[in-house]
């Protein structure tokens, strides 16, 4: 305890130099707006400003990278608010309550929401890093193929009870996703399944470019209806970003209970901000008081999600920090920086170079609150955005979920791909079928069945292991609980029709 | 002012004429644009490291005159970037990285793509091949553990990624059937994430062993965690002398998962020249050797003839191989 005191204090001499604050400002700045355009995510945003590292020394390169990494998650979630367009898949979920809530002219609290959630989860996740790193890691070591994959089954059922109206939809919805995320060629046994020939669907279906339809282009087409209405907004309410009183009793709980979810699962490498996210939301509707606002502008949807998404960027450096691993796409490419600098992370890393170990750490408790104070008064600009009329707007939309889908994969393909999946985000909310579960499953879809198989594999073929193991049967029980509370649900409301 | 302008102009004029029957010499071509290396997969992976390394040492050593940028495009296996880069035709400015893939995805049936359709150009680095074990693991070299795979396939679970079919996948196969082991019966678990999932897997004790280019695993062993049972060098190496070659176990297999340079399609002989010189000199440049000193690779440099003739000779030894070991019929 004494000695990590002791640590955190090194760290925080080395995150503290003027020339390091400096990076941690530019570097978050930069990941701000690079994690505001749509398809641009933390990922990219890393990629690109690499060679700015190159002449720094190795704990000036990696705290300026993880400040691009906090930059661009706080700006992926500006966008979901704005105008309904995730940067990355770990922002879907602030849109769910974070765009009605701007669209009812609470923008400015929603965005203050957000950057304040991001805080308190960034500050929650660092706490857990700084004192929890060494059981976490053993834990997250008990995940086998089994465990992760009824984790994952237990984040899709739980999405299911999520949905408005039929859990019959749900389930419709969810088969669809399924179905999509098997498109492509199989690791394990190298077939081509449902390309229809078509060379460009080989390695899957990005379900960025999926997101990008269903959430930014077909909510233009529903508000074609309205193109010359203007948000009856007073630019007065929406210009003051800040939290109310009654929002911040609202969103407390939420935010404390999404920061150490978000953490635990971003230990699991390759589990990630999109389970996390989702997990968040649906253990917030499920303990509401007032599970009818969600969906609606519910501001404990949007609280709790942010603040476990930047927790979970706090987890996924656990096995970075401990294995040498990287815990996500975005920690790969900083592993990569850092071993062009000569550091090679590794379980050692602690030992040999305690002053980048612990520089980064307190570089990232400096960043949070850095970030904070970059974030509220960027909003009062972005709020203006509103009053564009919608004649403007719109176009503009299109114009940059087109061009932020070309940015994902520079395929021209995904063109044919976004339009239809525009078009088919319109179709599904006119039949009231809920978008959220369709997307988890394109998503976890590809890892969910590799998981099953290894399990499987492992197992010589005895699908026992799923129950067999403690952790892996505690998934499925709490899976079950959740299909029976949304079974349960469902038929109350029919009984109230 | 405007006399000044006319006589300078003309003085480039006349350069100009006077430089035009020289640059159309074999001699002397040079990039005219900026120059663009592909990486055919998303940053922070091999292909990725290699093109931005090179990116770096050709700046810094001055060895181009033209700003070089790094583009990555995922997806096929290296195929999407690929296939951009043999709609250059003719186009010295434009490069990709390559690696043992573009000789496998054809002989497997994934991709039409082969060397052929390219102007090779070097192998630059390799990285050899290793299996690891947890370092309490009972297995202290090759041979027990292959004995113990042959007695009972079932109890061992090796992990491997991204896919079956790639370098990993195919020194393990090798190895079973040089110990007598039946390819077939072996229990592959795949790991799409590669090393971030493989390595947690086997310390968490879910799988046995992992088949890996070594790297992956460097820091590891260093720490104590894991247990290289051999390495599929032809010398021991220096950073880890206590590992033995499979060729000391008695198995004749000496293995580099490589990685190089392609350019695309349709070069003349100068601006294959060009690239074949530019790139013998990086080679021997200090911030070359640096950077793979920095990332654990080994030189494993090739120039332009002896790569494109490495490149048939392996498409011919990896079918053959793909073939005994079951994954081609």
């Amino acid at each position: 305890m004494e000695s990590i005191l002791h640590n955190l204090g090194l760290g925080f001499e080395v995150a503290l130099q003027p020339i390091n604050i400096m990076w941690i400002v530019i570097g978050g700045l930069l990941g701000t707006i690079i994690g505001m355009l749509p398809g641009l995510g933390p990922a990219t945003g890393v990629a690109v400003l690499i060679p700015l590292t190159y002449g720094m020394n190795p704990a000036t390169a990696l705290i300026t990278m993880a400040a691009v990494y906090y930059g661009a998650m706080f700006g992926g979630s500006r966008a979901s608010i704005m105008i309904n367009t995730p940067g990355d898949a770990s922002a879907i979920v602030s849109c769910f309550d974070g765009y009605p809530m701007a669209k009812s002219g609470r923008a400015g609290s929603a965005l203050a929401t957000s950057a304040i959630a991001s805080f308190i989860g960034g500050i929650v996740g660092m706490a857990f890093l700084v004192f929890f790193t060494a059981p976490v890691a053993d834990l997250a070591l008990k995940f086998g193929p089994a465990e992760k994959f009824s984790l994952m089954l237990f984040a899709l059922t739980a999405t299911i009870t999520l949905s408005e109206g039929s859990v019959l939809k749900g389930f419709i919805a969810m088969a669809f996703g399924f179905m999509l995320a098997t498109i492509g060629i199989d690791g394990q046994s190298g077939a081509i399944r449902f390309t229809m020939g078509i060379e460009s669907l080989q390695d899957g279906i990005d379900f960025l470019v999926i997101m990008i339809g269903f959430y930014a282009i077909a909510e233009v087409f529903k508000n074609l209806s309205s193109l010359d209405v203007r948000y009856d907004v007073d630019s007065k309410s929406i210009g003051r970003v800040w939290m109310s009183g009654e929002d911040f009793k609202r969103s407390l709980m939420p935010m404390l209970r999404g920061g150490p979810l978000g953490f635990f699962v971003g230990v699991l490498p390759g589990a990630g901000g999109t389970i996390a996210t989702f997990l968040s939301y649906a253990i917030e509707k499920s303990v509401s008081k007032r599970p009818k606002e969600f969906g609606k502008g519910a501001i404990e949807g949007l609280a709790g999600p942010e603040s476990a998404n930047n927790a979970c960027s706090c987890g996924a450096l656990v096995p970075l920090l401990t294995l040498g691993i990287p815990g996500s796409g975005t920690s790969a490419v900083m592993l990569g920086a850092l071993m062009m600098l000569g550091v090679r992370p590794g379980p050692v890393l602690f030992e040999m170079h305690p002053e980048i170990a612990w520089g980064v750490i307190a570089s990232m408790l400096a960043g949070n609150i850095i970030l904070l104070f970059i974030n509220l008064p960027l909003a009062v600009p972005l709020v203006q955005l509103l009053k564009t009329p919608q004649r403007i707007m719109l176009p503009l939309i299109v114009g940059m979920a087109y061009m932020g889908t070309y940015f994902l994969n520079y395929s021209s393909f995904d063109f044919v791909l976004v339009s239809i999946s525009a078009l088919a985000g319109y179709m599904l909310s006119k039949l009231e079928i809920p978008i959220p579960p369709l997307v988890l499953a394109l998503i976890l879809g590809g890892m969910t069945e590799q998981s099953f198989r290894n399990a499987l594999t492992i197992a010589n073929g005895s699908p026992a292991i799923f129950v067999t193991q403690p952790i892996s049967l505690g998934f499925l029980v709490l899976a079950a609980i959740s299909l029976v509370y949304a079974l349960k649900r469902h038929r109350k409301l029919m009984q109230m029709i | 002012m405007n006399g000044k302008w006319t006589a300078l102009s003309g003085a480039v004029f006349a350069a100009v004429l006077a430089a035009a029957p020289i640059a159309a010499h074999a001699e002397d071509w040079k990039p005219q644009r900026p120059i663009e290396i592909i990486a055919p997969a998303g940053p922070g992976g091999g292909w990725d490291l290699l093109s931005r390394t090179m990116q770096k040492a050709l700046t810094e050593e001055k060895l181009v005159d033209r700003p070089i940028i790094v583009t990555n495009k995922p997806g096929g296996g290296g195929a999407t970037g690929w296939n951009y880069l043999k709609g250059k035709e003719g186009q010295g400015e434009f490069l990709a990285a390559t690696s043992p893939l573009l000789v496998q995805n054809n002989v497997l049936g994934k991709s039409d793509l082969t060397y052929k359709d390219f102007t090779p150009l070097a192998a630059l680095m390799a990285e050899w091949e290793v299996v690891a074990v947890r370092a309490d693991a009972p297995w202290k070299d090759g041979k027990a553990f292959f004995e113990a795979l042959k007695k009972d396939p079932s109890s061992m679970h090796i992990g491997v990624g991204p896919a079956l079919g790639n370098d990993d996948h195919i020194q393990f196969l090798t190895l079973a059937k040089a110990y007598g082991a039946d390819p077939k019966s072996v229990k592959f678990v795949v790991y799409p994430a590669t090393a971030a999932e493989q390595i947690p897997a086997l310390l968490g004790g879910h799988i046995q062993a992992i088949t890996i280019s070594l790297g992956e695993t460097l820091e590891q062993v260093k720490a104590g965690k894991l247990r290289l049972l051999g390495i599929s060098s032809p010398e021991r190496t220096a950073e880890l002398p206590n590992v033995p070659t499979w060729k000391e176990q008695g198995v004749d297999f000496i293995f580099p998962h490589w990685r190089g340079v392609i350019a695309a399609p349709g070069l003349t002989p100068a601006q294959r020249k060009f690239w074949d010189d530019t790139i013998a000199k990086m080679v021997k440049s200090p911030t070359w050797k640096k950077a793979l000193d920095n990332l654990g690779w080994e030189s494993f440099y090739q120039n332009a003839d002896e790569h494109t003739a490495f490149l048939a000779k392996q498409q011919v030894e990896m079918a053959t191989t793909l073939k005994e070991v079951g994954l081609v019929k």
